[in-house]
C-alpha cells in the first residue's frame, strides 16, 4: 500500500469513526443509536485494519477482524436484542431519548467544543511522533470525550451503554493510533470485559424495566427516598 | 485583475445559463419527484410555461401595502444575477472577481431574503410575518455554517476568493476526498437545502398556510410579481446547487479559454442536473421536520463544519 | 499652533460658549444657541481628528489649569481616530438635538426652570459631554485622562437623568448608571495608578518608556483592572448591565452621542493602555478579550433580536457591536504577541473601521428611534407600525441605518465584518494550537451575531415602520421638524460614504494602527479605486462599490424588462390595488398582525436556555364557576440573564449587610461623632503600639 491512499485510507475511516459518534448525539430513536455505533465499530475495524496492512503486521490484522465483529455485530446485536424486547413491553416512546439533559443542538454544540479541547490537549503527544496515525489521535480522543458526554446526559439506559461504548471504542483508537497496537492478550482481555459489562448492563436494563416499566435512569433517584 | 474578453463572456454566459435554466431544474426535479411517486408529471418546461402565463396577468397591489412591497421582488431576482456573473460557474475569471469572495456571495443570498421577509411583514397580514420571522430565523441560524465551512475550504488557499479555492481544487484532485472536503461538502449541503426552502426544512409544494416558512412570506403576490419572486427562488437554487459542485467537484470549469467555454457551461449543466435529481429523488423519501427540529439540523450541520476545521489540523498527514 | 492644536482649541472654545449659554439664555434661545455651539465644537473636533490621523500630531501642557500635574495633551493618529468620530457623532446630534428639544405637546407641563430635555441643566450638559469626551482621547497623562473621563460620566449621567421626572425608570436606570461607571472609575483608577507609580511618571510618554522594565505581574494585573473599567463603558458582557437601562432613558441625541461615541472610549482604553502603553503583552490578556468581545457580540445581539423596546434593541445592539470591535482588537493583540504583525495590523483595521461604521449607523439609528418616540410618544415595538406614510423621511433614513447595521453587502457594517473575519481566517497559520482552537470559535461568533443582526433589524423595520399602525397612537404619528431629519441625513450620507468608498478611510486608518502596531500597512486601496479594499500580501479584495454597481445594473436591467412586457399590452400596464387576500379570509384588523414579540419567538424558543424568558398566564374565573373563564392576562418578558444570576446576588448581599449594619447607625449624633472619636484614637494607639 503505498503512502498516500494509506493516509487517505486512515484519514477516511477515521472521519467516519468520529462522524458516527457525533451523530449518536443528534438521533433520538434508539435503534439507529445502535445502527451508529455498528458503524462506529466497522470504522474502528477498518481503522486497525489500516494500521495492520501498512506495518504488515498479521496479528493487527487479525485483531482488526475481532475487533470488527465484536463492535459492528455482536455488541450491536446484543443491543438490538434488549431494544426489541423492551419496545415490546413499555410501547414506542420508551425506544426514544425523548427528554435528553442536555438538548440535542445544545449537545452538538458541545460536541464541537470537545473536539477543539481534544484537539488542543493531544498536541503535545502529536508533535511527539508526528506521523499520520498519530495525527489522528484527537479524533479518537474526541469520541472519548463524546461517549463521556453522553453518558452525563442521557437518560435511557440504552442510550447510556452506547455512551459507555463509545468511550471503550475511543479509548482502543487511541491504543491503536499511538503504539499501534496493543499485545493480543491484552486486547482480548478488553474486549471480553466489554462484552461481559455489556451483558451485565442489558440484565439490569431489564430488571429495571421489570421493577419500574420504563428506563429513564433519573427514576432512580427516587429509590433513595 | 485585468478584465479579459474570454471572461466577460464567460460571465454572460453564465448569467444566460443560470437564468434560462433555473426554471428547468425545478422542473426537471418535480418531474423526477412525480415519476419517483407514481405519477406522469407535467414535463421539465412546465415552470416556464407558468411564468409565461405569470408574467401575463395585472399586477395587483394589496391595500395597505408601500414601496417595499413593490420593489421586494427585484432584489431576490437581482442579487441572484450578480451571484450568477460573479461565482465560477463556467469560468473563474469573472471581470466582477472584486466580489467574488464566499462572504459577499452568502451576504447577497441573505439581501434578496430580507428583501422579501420585509415585504412579507409589509403586507401587514399574520401569514406574511409568520413567514418573514420563520425565513430570518432559518437564515440567521444558517450562517455560522456557511462561514465556518468556508472557514475549512479556505484554510489550504489562503484566500476565501471562490475563484481561487476552485482553481486550487483543479490543481490538487486528491484534496476532494479528503476528510475535511467531505465534512464541510455535508455541512454545506445542509445548509444549501436550509437556504433554498427545500424538504426537510421546508416544503415547496405545500398547500397548507401554517406549516410554510418561505412560500408563506410571498403569499400576497401575483401575476408578474410572483414570477419573478418564483423564478428567483428557481436561481437560487440553481446557484447553491453549482456552487457546491463546483466546490468539490470542479472540473470543467475553464479559465480564461473561450474555446473551452462551451464545455463548462454543458459541464455545468450535467452536475447541477445530477444534484437536483439526487435531492429531488432523497425528498420523495423524507418528510417536513417540524419548524424547532430545524435547529437540531442546523446545529448538526455547524457541527460538521466545525469539525471540518478542525480536521483540517486533526489530519495534516494528509 | 499647528492645524490640528488650533482646531481642537476652537472645539473646546466652542464648547464651553455653547455650555454657558445653554446655562444662562433664556429657553428659546438657548436651545439654538446651544445647538450652535455644539455644532461648531463638533466640526472643529472633525477637522482636529482628521488632521492628526494624517500625521500632524500636536501636543502641549497646560500647568496652571489643574493643580499639580497641569493638564498635558497630545493628538496622536490614534487619538485623531476617536476624536473625528466623537465630532461627527456631535455634528448630528447637535443638529437633531435643536428639534428635539423643542418643546412638543408631550414635553409640556414639567417644571420652569432647570430639568427636562430643553432645560438649562441638560442644555448646558451636552456640550460639556462633547468637551469631555474629546478630551478623553487627547489626554496625555493619567491626571488628565481621569479628570476628564469623570466629567464625561458626570456630564452624562446627569444628561441620563434630564427625564427623571416624567418616569419612574429614569431614576433607576440612572442609579445603575452612576454606580456601574464609578465602579468602572475605581479600577480604571487603581490600574492607572499602579501603573504611573511603578514606571515613576504619570505622563503616557513615561509610562510607555518604562512598561518593557516592569515585572509581567504588575503589567498583568495593570491590565487586566483597567481592562475591567474600560469595557464596563463600552458594554461588554457581563459589565454590560447599565447600558441597555442607561441609553434608552436618556433622551434620543443623548443616547446617540452615548451609544456612538462614549462606548467607543472605553475601547480608546483597551487599545491605548494595552497595546500603546504596555506595548502588547502575553497571549492570555488577548485571549480574554478576545473571548469578552465574543460572549458580548453574542449575548447582546440576541437579547436585542427579542428586546420590545426600539431604544433597548439599539442599546444591546451597542454591546453586540462593541463585542465585534473587541473581537478585533483581541485578535490584534493575540497575533502580535504570536509574531504576526501585518495580520496584527489588519485585525485592529478591522476594529477600528468598525468603531467609525458603528458610529456612523447608530448615531443614526437612534436619532431615528427618537423621532419615531418624538410622533408617536412610544418605544414599543408592539405598539408601532404604519410609518412609513406620515414619516416617510424617517422610516427611508432609518431603513438605511438598518442596512448599515445589519451587515449585508451595500452597507458599510459589511465591509468592516468582511475585514474582521478575513483577518480571523487568515490567523491560523500563525497562530499555532491556541489560534487553531480560537479563531474558528471566534469566526463562528461573528457569523450568529451578525445572522441574528439581520434578523433583529428585520424585525426593528419591518415590525415598526412597515404594515399597518398597531395602536391609534402610532396612525397619528407626525413626520419630525427639518432640523431633526437633516441631522439624521447627515449621518446617513456619512454612512453611505462609508460604505461605498471604505478604501480612503482604512488607509486612513493606517497612520493610527500604527500606533499601537509597529509595522507594515495592512490595507491597501490605489487612489484611482477608492471603491476596492486590497489586503496587503493576501489573496482578497473587496469591491463594496462594484457590488452595489452590478447590483443597481441587475435591478434597472429587471425592472425594464418588466416595463417592456407590460408596455406591450398597456391595459395591463396599471398596477390594480385590492384588498390583501390572507388566505381568504375577511378583512383583518390590525390586531391580527405579527407584532415584534411573535415575530422573535421562533429565536427566543431556539435560544430558551439562554434567554430564559418569563411568562406568567393569570386565569381569572367568573365568580360563580371555577370552570368559567373570565379573563387571561398573559405576561412574557424576557430578563437580562446575567442581571439576573450575577448582579441579583450581589444586590441581595450589599443590601443584607446594610441591614445587618443598621444598628450601628441609630440616628444617635453622639454615636457618630463617637465613631469617629474611637477609629482616631485607635489609629494613634495601633500607631503607638507599632512604632
Amino acid at each position: 500500500m503505498n503512502d498516500t491512499l494509506y493516509v487517505q485510507l486512515l484519514d477516511l475511516a477515521c472521519g467516519a469513526f468520529l462522524l458516527a459518534g457525533v451523530l449518536v448525539l443528534w438521533r433520538r430513536d434508539l435503534a439507529a443509536i445502535v445502527r451508529l455505533f455498528a458503524v462506529q465499530g466497522a470504522a474502528l475495524g477498518v481503522l486497525v485494519a489500516v494500521l495492520g496492512v501498512h506495518d504488515g503486521d498479521t496479528e493487527v490484522i487479525g485483531l482488526a477482524v475481532g475487533i470488527g465483529l465484536l463492535r459492528a455485530v455482536l455488541l450491536p446485536w446484543l443491543l438490538r436484542r434488549a431494544l426489541a424486547a423492551s419496545g415490546g413491553a413499555a410501547g414506542p416512546a420508551a425506544n426514544r431519548e425523548t427528554a435528553p439533559l442536555v438538548n440535542v443542538a445544545a449537545s452538538l454544540v458541545v460536541a464541537a467544543l470537545l473536539a477543539l479541547l481534544a484537539y488542543a490537549v493531544t498536541r503535545p503527544v502529536v508533535a511527539l511522533d508526528p506521523s499520520p496515525a498519530a495525527h489522528a489521535v484527537p479524533v479518537a480522543l474526541t469520541v472519548v470525550l463524546i461517549g463521556f458526554f453522553a453518558l452525563v446526559t442521557r437518560r435511557r439506559a440504552l442510550s447510556q451503554v452506547v455512551g459507555f461504548l463509545l468511550v471503550d471504542n475511543g479509548i482502543t483508537a487511541v491504543a491503536f493510533l499511538t503504539t499501534s497496537g496493543v499485545p493480543l492478550i491484552v486486547e482480548g482481555g478488553v474486549s471480553l470485559d466489554v462484552l461481559l459489562a455489556v451483558l451485565v448492563l442489558q440484565l439490569l436494563t431489564a430488571r429495571i424495566r421489570a421493577a419500574f416499566g420504563d428506563t429513564d435512569l433519573d427514576g432512580l433517584r427516587e429509590l433513595r427516598d | 485583475m485585468s478584465v479579459t474578453v474570454a471572461g466577460s463572456v464567460g460571465a454572460a454566459a453564465q448569467v444566460v445559463l443560470v437564468g434560462a435554466g433555473a426554471p428547468l431544474l425545478v422542473g426537471l426535479m418535480r418531474q423526477v419527484r412525480a415519476r419517483l411517486e407514481g405519477r406522469a408529471g407535467a414535463g421539465v418546461l412546465q415552470p416556464w410555461r407558468d411564468l409565461r402565463k405569470l408574467m401575463r396577468k395585472q399586477p395587483i397591489t394589496p391595500d395597505g401595502t408601500g414601496p417595499v412591497f413593490r420593489v421586494a421582488p427585484l432584489l431576490p431576482a437581482a442579487t441572484a444575477l450578480v451571484i450568477a456573473a460573479v461565482i465560477p460557474i463556467a469560468t473563474t475569471a469573472s471581470p466582477l472577481d472584486g466580489a467574488a469572495d464566499l462572504f459577499a456571495v452568502t451576504a447577497l443570498l441573505a439581501l434578496g431574503t430580507v428583501a422579501l421577509a420585509l415585504a412579507g411583514l409589509d403586507t401587514g397580514t399574520a401569514f406574511g410575518g409568520m413567514g418573514a420571522s420563520r425565513e430570518t430565523t432559518v437564515m440567521a441560524l444558517v450562517e455560522p455554517t456557511i462561514l465556518v465551512s468556508v472557514f475549512a475550504l479556505s484554510v489550504r488557499v489562503g484566500s476565501t476568493n471562490l475563484g481561487a479555492i476552485v482553481t486550487s481544487t483543479l490543481h490538487e484532485p486528491q484534496r476532494v476526498i479528503s476528510p475535511v472536503s467531505l465534512l464541510a461538502a455535508i455541512a454545506l449541503a445542509v445548509v444549501t437545502i436550509a437556504e433554498t426552502g427545500r424538504i426537510p426544512v421546508d416544503n415547496p409544494a405545500t398547500h397548507l398556510e401554517l406549516t410554510m416558512v418561505h412560500e408563506a412570506m410571498v403569499l400576497e403576490y401575483s401575476g408578474p410579481d410572483l414570477a419573478l419572486v418564483e423564478w428567483a427562488s428557481a436561481m437560487r437554487l440553481t446557484l447553491l446547487l453549482g456552487l457546491v459542485a463546483n466546490l468539490f467537484a470542479p472540473w470543467g470549469v475553464t479559465g480564461a479559454s473561450m474555446a473551452m467555454l462551451p464545455l463548462a457551461v454543458a459541464a455545468y449543466a450535467a452536475k447541477v442536473a445530477v444534484l437536483g435529481g439526487v435531492l429531488a429523488a432523497g425528498e420523495v423519501f423524507m418528510a417536513k421536520l417540524r419548524m424547532f427540529r430545524v435547529p437540531e439540523l442546523l446545529a448538526g450541520s455547524f457541527v460538521l463544519a466545525l469539525l471540518a476545521v478542525a480536521a483540517s489540523f486533526f489530519l495534516v498527514g494528509t | 499652533m499647528s492645524l490640528t492644536g488650533a482646531a481642537f482649541a476652537v472645539a473646546m472654545g466652542s464648547s464651553a460658549l455653547a455650555a454657558a449659554a445653554g446655562a444662562a439664555l433664556p429657553r428659546r434661545a438657548r436651545r439654538i444657541t446651544a445647538g450652535a455651539g455644539t455644532l461648531a465644537a463638533g466640526g472643529a473636533a472633525g477637522v482636529a481628528g482628521v488632521a492628526a490621523m494624517a500625521g500632524r500630531s500636536w501636543g502641549t501642557w497646560l500647568p496652571d489649569v489643574l493643580p499639580l500635574a497641569g493638564v498635558r495633551l497630545a493628538l496622536d493618529p490614534l487619538s485623531g481616530v476617536f476624536l473625528a468620530v466623537t465630532g461627527a457623532v456631535a455634528v448630528c446630534a447637535a443638529v437633531y438635538g435643536v428639534g428635539y428639544a423643542r418643546p412638543g405637546k408631550e414635553a409640556a407641563g414639567h417644571g420652569p426652570g432647570g430639568l427636562g430635555v430643553d432645560g438649562r441643566v441638560a442644555q448646558a450638559m451636552v456640550p460639556l459631554f462633547v468637551a469631555a469626551m474629546l478630551l478623553v482621547p487627547a489626554a496625555a497623562s493619567v491626571s488628565t485622562f481621569l479628570v476628564a473621563w469623570e466629567l464625561m460620566a458626570l456630564a452624562s449621567l446627569l444628561l441620563v437623568a434630564a427625564e427623571h421626572r416624567r418616569r419612574a425608570a429614569v431614576a433607576e436606570a440612572g442609579l445603575w448608571y452612576a454606580v456601574m461607571t464609578h465602579l468602572g472609575l475605581v479600577v480604571v483608577l487603581a490600574g492607572l495608578a499602579a501603573f504611573a507609580a511603578e514606571a515613576h511618571g504619570e505622563t503616557f510618554a513615561a509610562m510607555r518608556a518604562a512598561s518593557a522594565g516592569l515585572s509581567p505581574a504588575v503589567r498583568g494585573a495593570v491590565f487586566v483592572a483597567t481592562f475591567a473599567g474600560f469595557a464596563s463603558k463600552a458594554g461588554i458582557v457581563p459589565l454590560h448591565v447599565w447600558l441597555p437601562r442607561a441609553h434608552p432613558e436618556a433622551p434620543s441625541h443623548v443616547s446617540a452621542l452615548m451609544s456612538a461615541a462614549m462606548v467607543n472610549l472605553g475601547v480608546y482604553g483597551i487599545v491605548r493602555v494595552g497595546l500603546d502603553l504596555l506595548g502588547g503583552g502575553p497571549a492570555w490578556w488577548w485571549l480574554l478579550v478576545l473571548a469578552a468581545g465574543a460572549v458580548s457580540a453574542v449575548y447582546g445581539i440576541l437579547q436585542a433580536a427579542v428586546a420590545a423596546d426600539i431604544k433597548r434593541l439599539l442599546a444591546y445592539s451597542t454591546c453586540e457591536n462593541m463585542g465585534l470591535v473587541l473581537i478585533g482588537v483581541g485578535a490584534c493583540g493575540f497575533l502580535r504577541s504570536s509574531g504576526a504583525g501585518a495580520l496584527a495590523a489588519l485585525a485592529l483595521t478591522a476594529a477600528l473601521l468598525h468603531v467609525v461604521n458603528h458610529a456612523g449607523f447608530k448615531t443614526l439609528l437612534f436619532l431615528a428611534a427618537g423621532s419615531v418616540l418624538h410622533a408617536t410618544g412610544t418605544r414599543d415595538l408592539d405598539a408601532l407600525g404604519g410609518l412609513r406614510s406620515p414619516m416617510p423621511a424617517t422610516t427611508a433614513l432609518f431603513g438605511v441605518g438598518a442596512l448599515m447595521a445589519s451587515a449585508l453587502p451595500p452597507g458599510n457594517g459589511f465591509v468592516s465584518e468582511w475585514l474582521l473575519l478575513q483577518s480571523l481566517i487568515h490567523a491560523l497559520p500563525s497562530g499555532g494550537t491556541l489560534a487553531a482552537v480560537t479563531m474558528p470559535l471566534a469566526v463562528a461568533a461573528v457569523a450568529l451575531s451578525a445572522g441574528l443582526a439581520i434578523a433583529t433589524f428585520v424585525r426593528a423595520f419591518g415590525v415598526g415602520f412597515l404594515a399597518r399602525p398597531r395602536t391609534p397612537a402610532a396612525g397619528r404619528a407626525h413626520e419630525s421638524p427639518p432640523s431633526m431629519v437633516t441631522g439624521m441625513a447627515v449621518a446617513a450620507v456619512c454612512c453611505v460614504v462609508l460604505a461605498l468608498v471604505p478604501g480612503p478611510v482604512a488607509g486612513g486608518l493606517s497612520r493610527a494602527v500604527a500606533v499601537a502596531v509597529p509595522g507594515p500597512k495592512a490595507v491597501t486601496g490605489p487612489a484611482a479605486d477608492a471603491g476596492t479594499l486590497h489586503l496587503a500580501g493576501l489573496p482578497s479584495t473587496m469591491s463594496p462599490l462594484l457590488i452595489v454597481g452590478a447590483l443597481l445594473a441587475a435591478v434597472v436591467a429587471l425592472a425594464a424588462v418588466l416595463r417592456g412586457a407590460a408596455l406591450r399590452r398597456t391595459e395591463r400596464l396599471a398596477r390594480r390595488r385590492a384588498r390583501p387576500w390572507d388566505c381568504g379570509a375577511g378583512p383583518m384588523s390590525a390586531r391580527t398582525e405579527y407584532t415584534a414579540t411573535s415575530f422573535a419567538e421562533p429565536l427566543q424558543r431556539v435560544f430558551d436556555d439562554v434567554l430564559a424568558p418569563e411568562t406568567d398566564v393569570d386565569v381569572t374565573p367568573v365568580a360563580e364557576s371555577a370552570y368559567l373563564v373570565d379573563s387571561v392576562t398573559y405576561r412574557a418578558r424576557v430578563g437580562d440573564r446575567v442581571e439576573h444570576r450575577l448582579y441579583r446576588p450581589v444586590l441581595a448581599a450589599v443590601a443584607w449587610a446594610g441591614r445587618a449594619a443598621r444598628p450601628l447607625a441609630n440616628g444617635s449624633v453622639h454615636r457618630y461623632v463617637g465613631y469617629g472619636f474611637y477609629a482616631f484614637t485607635g489609629v494613634l494607639v495601633a500607631l503607638a503600639v507599632l512604632r
